[in-house]
């Protein structure tokens, strides 16, 4: 009964898991559609040019890599942990890819790349699970030592995938007309999606993270759980890396800086608590759209990009507040 | 790592504090940072270098010891970096402002300040404090996580600080910094007398009241706490005011010691802040710490640090250092820490 029989039960009626949950998250979706569609609708009001197609994907364009990150931030802290070495790993990842330039083929650079990614996060898993050290400190000292590995390989010079076509197809290219960071934001929001949603992964991942001790009672490898979700993670910070250095053309083994931050703001505005067991993928994609809009609205409006931080923060405070209010008082 | 044993003995005699000290591995590793260094390098032991090491300490271990007292609740302030350079900021501009109502100008050519470093002074502790309080009342009465509330925090006051400089550093001018930055008596830079006096301000209060202690209960047990009759908010808007306050010092000891300021400095402090209150062995978890550890967890690092430049060490291994020592120690203390509970 306890392996087998609740296990397969959670699975089975994952909708039922926690019904009350399940209509809280709908709200915290609700919520910030509504703030989406109010933001888009002044924007459109506000500036001729802002409802096109073109300012659709510039938009998308300027959040895919810190989106792809916080899609594997999220699940990092659904699970209950909280990752702040993406930065490094995005960092490490390119300049090892880096390394490999001479090979001139982009599937070798891209798979070291995707290689390290998943290390890092392996290792980030190992340090929290096997020897037991939070995960806020085991991540940040992560992040030092990557950005120091990515230092003293690249000797803290910039590398330049100009030769190499098949890269910086990820950066610029395009298929049937979408550019392939769009696509590859897509991509990975539908597995995201797909894994949280719709497999026995994201029943356990949900488990681990809402009750770790009841989750191993009934079977869950909740340590295991945790260290496929920091290499997930791990990965899409890579593939972020990837997308940007492309992108840019240029990998710099300082870039990045203060992503890890970021990508936990548009998390958690996106409605996963840190205390793990909540939060959504389709809340962290809506958060981060809000996050590009803005953006862009603001830019539009001529605002500063030092003003923007501001609006930015005080916007995130408006939203998470009335959040924590509401289930405050639904308790 | 073994600081769960500083609230059991509160009041132990002279001799058994001092045998606890030596039985501290903090202790250990500084006697162990010192020989090596006395060893390895002619000029680690000159009193110049020494200065050196602990003037640098200082900014570093006042956000230290600020992040203790917001650990020792439980929560987290992740805002401490942005507070220091936002506050100095806020002084010098506001003082400039009064500066312009009393038809003087304080801010001359080359954003050169000349104005009072009094007024910059007290301006700076009280942005910090208010800073704090402004954290603390998003924690604990609106109830937002500490993480975010101090992350968005850090986001704005970078945002405003580069607003408020238009991206050009100040350059502060006069006496009174020049104290602050250079002087140094009896070996000991001004800056690192404050983190002293800063540090022995906070054991007092932290050991020596009730109040004090009860920033170890709400830590412990914020229910039980609750329930005692205690008001528990309060002290934790209490601890971010202190360490809104402990960053503005620190923002003033650093300025002092570059004679300027801009908005981008200090950059990752928050993150270093809590390595070091970790190293010292307070618990995120709140309840376990103390600002003697972290102290001591702060000159482990400042002499560390000073160590490697003196090998010439490239800052970059210095974070893979730092980030190695980091795992160990935590590390070891968790592996510990589940032996005892096997």
């Amino acid at each position: 009964m306890k392996n087998s029989g609740s296990n397969g039960a959670n699975i089975s009626n994952e909708g039922g898991l926690s019904m009350t949950h399940f209509w809280q998250q709908n709200a915290s979706i609700l919520s910030l559609s509504v703030v989406l569609v109010a933001l888009v609708a002044i924007g459109t009001l506000v500036s001729s040019s802002f409802f096109s197609l073109e300012n659709f994907k510039i938009i998308l364009l300027a959040v895919a890599g810190t989106t792809v990150v916080a899609l594997g931030m999220t699940m990092v802290v659904i699970s209950g942990e909280i990752d702040l070495s993406v930065a490094g790993t995005a960092v490490l990842s390119g300049i090892v890819g880096a390394a490999l330039f001479d090979t001139g083929s982009a599937f070798i650079v891209v798979s070291a790349v995707l290689a390290v990614g998943l290390l890092l996060g392996f290792l980030n898993g190992l340090l929290v699970v096997w020897i037991g050290i939070p995960s806020l400190i085991a991540t940040l000292a992560m992040l030092g030592i990557a950005r120091a590995l990515a230092n003293t390989v690249s000797s803290g010079q910039a590398a330049y995938p100009d030769n190499l076509p098949g890269y910086l197809w990820f950066g610029r290219g395009d298929l049937w007309g979408v550019p392939v960071p769009i696509l590859t934001l897509l991509l990975a929001a539908i597995l995201a999606i797909t894994l949280t949603r719709y497999t026995a992964f994201g029943v356990k991942l949900y488990a681990t993270g809402g009750n770790a001790a009841a989750a191993t009672l009934s079977g869950i490898r909740t340590g295991r759980v945790k260290i496929v979700t920091f290499m997930i993670c791990g990965v899409l910070a890579a593939v972020a890396g990837i997308l940007e250095s492309a992108r840019l053309s240029y990998i710099n083994p300082a870039a990045y800086p203060g992503m890890e931050l970021r990508v936990l703001a548009i998390t958690v505005l996106g409605g996963a608590a840190l205390v793990g067991g909540s939060g959504t993928i389709l809340g962290t994609l809506l958060a981060a759209m809000i996050i590009g809009v803005i953006n862009s609205l603001l830019n539009q409006l001529g605002v500063s990009i030092y003003l923007q931080q501001v609006v930015t923060a005080l916007i995130i405070l408006a939203v998470v507040v009335p959040g924590i209010r509401q289930r405050q008082v639904a308790k | 790592m073994s600081a769960k044993t500083d609230l059991s003995v509160p009041h132990s005699t002279t001799s058994r504090s001092l045998l606890r000290l030596f039985k501290d591995p903090l202790i250990w590793l500084i006697v162990l940072v010192f020989i090596v260094g006395i060893i390895t390098s002619p000029y680690f032991l000159t009193p110049l270098n020494l200065a050196n090491a602990i003037r640098n300490s200082a900014a570093i271990g006042l956000l230290s010891l600020g992040m203790t007292m917001v650990l020792l609740t439980g929560r987290i302030d992740l805002s401490v970096a942005a507070t220091m350079v936002f506050s100095v900021i806020v002084g010098v501009t506001i003082t400039t402002q009064i500066g312009a109502v009393l038809d003087e100008r304080w801010i001359v050519r080359g954003n050169s300040f000349v104005g009072p470093p009094m007024l910059v002074i007290v301006i700076t502790l009280l942005a910090g404090i208010g800073v704090g309080i402004l954290n603390g009342i998003g924690v604990a009465y609106l109830k937002v996580a500490s993480f975010i509330m101090t992350l968005v925090m850090l986001t704005a006051l970078r945002g405003l600080s580069y607003i408020f400089t238009n991206g050009a550093p100040f350059y502060l001018k006069g006496a009174t910094f020049d104290w602050i930055g250079d002087s140094v008596y009896l070996g000991m830079p001004t800056g690192f007398l404050i983190f002293l006096a800063a540090l022995a301000v906070m054991l007092l209060f932290l050991k020596g009241t009730v109040a004090g202690s009860r920033f170890y209960a709400i830590g412990g047990n914020e229910i039980a706490t609750m329930y005692a009759g205690i008001k528990t908010a309060r002290y934790v808007v209490a601890a971010f005011a202190i360490s809104g306050g402990c960053a503005a010092l620190a923002g003033i000891v650093l300025t002092a010691r570059l004679k300027s300021v801009e908005a981008p400095l200090g950059g990752g402090y928050e993150l270093t802040a809590i390595a070091i209150a970790v190293i010292g062995g307070v618990s995120l978890a709140g309840g376990i710490g103390s600002p003697w550890r972290t102290f001591l967890a702060t000159l482990l690092f400042a002499l560390g640090l000073n160590l490697f430049g003196l090998w010439g060490v490239s800052t970059s291994y210095q974070n893979l250092i730092i980030g190695l020592v980091l795992i160990v120690a935590v590390g070891i203390s968790s592996i510990r820490q589940r032996m005892k509970q096997d």
